[in-house]
């Protein structure tokens, strides 16, 4: 026994063992902890098959998925993941657009523009995006009924039930899906013309020539595009049609609006608020980026002869990008999700469709685990693709 | 020299025709905006706040317990502003900005009733101010610092206190203002030391420990936090023990635990950045003189990591303190809930829900504003990125 105790102790003396016994009892009381969590799960109802039952619920924002009330569960759960992300992509992209002019506004040495600026950073990033959100909906309903509805000529109608844009609609032929596809076709051959011809200039130190005229890569690749593409409308016989919205009074006197694209106030309400409370955040990260890079690379791209605008998009915003991504990568992921908060105006996004399976079944925890695992994917998704745009901004110059 | 400032402004304003069409485009907006702004002030009533003084403060806490708000509010603005001036020292510009914003809430918040009270307060924050002015130059204001941050740290103890000693109110009473601080004060003050546990855990050389705390900080950031508080709603009482009633719990209670795990999965992630900013060098050195890894820890990394990111840090706060408005999802009425639901169900204020929500947003603009000043103070007083 004295043996035993001897031969403990000498072995527990070693950094390396007394870290394994500390872990051994770290894991223990995880595992009673788990062992204790799924006991109490395991009295729960953990499978998913409720899915597959009527959903039982209509949802008014449907896009790209036919669905109704009779469908099931999983494609009122599809929905609302398309919802989201049709509503993240774009405020991702109008977010980032906006913090970028606003975070060189606040740099900039015109005093109204960096005013404004230094306003809009220290006023809506300090007020909760919800409150932003309830603020934008009031406004929407605040615009005139339908009955008075504003119409710019006839291509635009405004009123408190939307927005209603002009829209492109596929006429009664079979050939939209051709003209779709060789539109894509011709965005690739304009992309990869340009590239050729920018890398060709780039090498030779002059412009290609066709019949004596040099040839700009990015002119030509537009140029392209347009003649391809007009050329395929017209000899596809006009697969699309331009879709203008119009508003009439039916037999009872009521307002009725129809085609078009229709910019419902929810959506707005939810799309602006997001953009323009994530637009503050990346004002400062891109006003941080820009001021940390060294005075002189400012001052030789003066005394260049660059222009202001010049200097801006060509010397200091490349450069400023690579310390802008990871943070800007983090906001995107905290704009997924701060979308949910759309819940509140009843934007019907993955969360509030989730909530309403919640309490039609009853069974919450199996679907909190796909809400989860859904935000999991999509932050995923946006980090990975962040990833290999961060990897290609600092390869370039290295 | 006339002359030198109507060139410096046509420099500025339209040296070029880009700047040109800049500049008429802000003077346009801004136009448009203060136009808009002093018209939606002067037409509107805002009787709708004047007359729910109570709800939107203190939310449907019974009128003969009101002197727990009271209480609470006369120690913190003691606080607030003998830390103002030992801490914080402001230049006179912030100082007129603060006696304006306080000048706004007596104007918001007074009503007749409460006018004794108000005076008090208001004598009470002035008195701890030019007191902290009198003593500072003595040396008793190193104990007095001393007490002041004690005072801090006792803070979310003492408010439970007065909330709940002799018979106080139920949580479930709590609402308005209150309920933000509440919930905001009680996810950081054990968000923050938990936060610290996991960051630690994160940047540690077990791989259990290491594994553990990475699952756990990455799973509560990777759902937002309406999803967790309707968890909270949902299934969290089925996950307690049953002993003690823990299984019941009140859903403020529920929030609290909900907005704490939150609060420290996303505070943990802060900090270790600040443990990664750490050189080398540091932990070798403490290393060689044969610290332990609490001394190596306590006295040497936490320090270090804690004051580089102290602005970061309270920019989390900040975003903590916002967050509390999410509580609505509990059913529970908070500030921005009374806010909502007044001109909704009151038929004598129907449409005023602009008015309403304006107010509201500058009670949350106030609070966070603050606080932002002083971490863009912290960081210049520090010289971080200039040492």
């Amino acid at each position: 026994m004295n043996l035993f105790i001897d031969k403990l102790s000498k072995w527990s003396r070693s950094q390396r063992n007394r870290n394994l016994i500390y872990q051994i009892i770290f894991l223990v009381f995880i595992g009673f902890f788990v062992n204790y969590l799924i006991a109490k799960a395991s009295l729960l109802e953990l499978t998913l098959n409720h899915f597959n039952s009527r959903a039982g619920f209509g949802i008014s924002h449907t896009f790209l998925i036919d669905y109704s009330s009779n469908n099931d569960r999983w494609s009122a759960y599809f929905t609302g993941v398309i919802n989201t992300i049709r509503v993240c992509l774009v405020a991702i992209v109008l977010a980032t657009l906006i913090g970028t002019l606003m975070g060189v506004a606040r740099l900039s040495k015109n005093i109204l523009f960096s005013t404004i600026a230094f306003l809009y950073v220290e006023i809506l990033r300090n007020t909760p995006l919800l409150i932003q959100i309830i603020f934008w909906q009031i406004i929407f309903l605040k615009l005139p009924r339908i009955s008075e509805a504003l119409t710019l000529g006839s291509t635009v109608v405004i009123s408190n039930r939307g927005i209603l844009l002009p829209s492109a609609r596929a006429a009664e032929s079979n050939s939209s899906n051709i003209f779709l596809y060789i539109i894509l076709l011709a965005i690739i051959l304009a992309f990869g013309i340009s590239y050729y011809l920018n890398k060709k200039e780039d090498i030779n130190g002059m412009k290609l020539k066709l019949f004596n005229i040099g040839l700009n890569g990015n002119l030509t690749g537009t140029l392209i595009f347009f003649i391809i593409s007009v050329f395929t409308y017209y000899i596809l016989q006009k697969p699309y049609i331009i879709d203008l919205p119009s508003l009439y009074q039916n037999s009872k006197g009521t307002f009725l609006q129809s085609g078009g694209f229709e910019f419902s106030p929810e959506f707005g309400a939810i799309l602006f608020s997001l953009v323009i409370y994530t637009g503050t955040f990346i004002t400062e990260i891109v006003r941080g980026s820009i001021q940390s890079l060294p005075k002189g690379q400012t001052e030789a791209a003066l005394s260049l002869g660059l222009s202001n605008y010049q200097t801006m998009t060509n010397i200091i915003l490349p450069q400023a990008l690579r310390s802008i991504i990871p943070p800007l990568t983090n906001q995107f992921l905290n704009l997924t999700k701060n979308s949910s908060l759309a819940v509140v105006i009843a934007y019907p996004e993955l969360f509030m469709v989730s909530r309403t399976i919640m309490n039609n079944s009853g069974r919450a925890l199996p679907v909190f685990f796909l809400i989860l695992f859904t935000y999991l994917s999509l932050s995923l998704f946006i980090s990975v693709f962040m990833n290999l745009i961060n990897r290609r901004v600092t390869r370039i110059g290295t | 020299m006339l002359d030198q400032k109507l060139k410096w402004i046509f420099n500025t304003f339209s040296g070029s025709v880009f700047n040109t069409v800049i500049s008429t485009f802000c003077i346009v907006l801004l136009f448009f905006l203060i136009n808009n702004l002093l018209g939606f002030i002067s037409n509107s009533e805002w009787a709708v706040v004047t007359e729910n003084r109570r709800l939107l403060l203190i939310g449907r806490m019974p009128q003969e317990e009101e002197w727990r708000a009271w209480s609470i509010l006369w120690i913190s603005s003691f606080l607030i502003f003998s830390s103002l001036k030992s801490f914080v020292s402001p230049s006179k510009k912030e100082l007129a900005f603060i006696s304006l914003i306080v000048m706004i809430l007596c104007l918001i918040f007074t009503t007749e009733s409460s006018i004794f009270k108000v005076s008090i307060t208001l004598l009470i924050s002035a008195f701890s101010y030019f007191l902290t002015k009198y003593i500072s130059n003595t040396p008793i204001i190193h104990k007095f610092n001393k007490f002041l941050i004690i005072l801090w740290i006792f803070l979310v103890p003492l408010i439970f206190c007065l909330l709940l000693i002799a018979d106080g109110p139920k949580p479930t009473l709590w609402g308005g203002f209150l309920l933000n601080i509440i919930l905001a004060s009680v996810a950081i003050g054990i968000g923050f030391p938990l936060g610290l546990l996991f960051a630690l855990g994160r940047a540690s050389s077990l791989p259990a420990i290491k594994i553990a705390c990475t699952v756990y900080i990455e799973t509560i950031r990777g759902a937002p936090l309406v999803a967790w508080l309707l968890l909270a709603w949902f299934v969290l009482p089925k996950f307690l023990p049953e002993f003690w009633g823990l299984n019941d719990i009140s859903v403020v209670v529920r929030a609290m635990i909900i907005l704490s795990a939150f609060t420290s999965a996303y505070t943990a992630e802060v900090i270790r950045g600040g443990l990664q900013s750490i050189p080398k060098g540091q932990i070798e050195a403490a290393d060689s003189l044969n610290l332990n890894v609490i001394t190596k820890t306590s006295i040497i990394i936490l320090p270090q990591a804690i004051r580089v990111v102290i602005p970061a840090l309270i920019s989390t706060f900040i975003g903590v303190f916002k967050d509390t408005s999410l509580v609505f999802i509990l059913a529970l009425t908070d500030l921005l809930q009374v806010g909502r639901i007044i001109p909704e169900q009151d038929p004598e204020f129907f449409g005023k829900a602009l008015e309403a929500l304006c107010v509201v947003a500058f009670m949350f603009w106030i609070v966070s504003i603050a606080l932002s000043n002083l971490s863009s103070r912290v960081e210049k007083s520090m010289g971080i990125g200039t040492r």
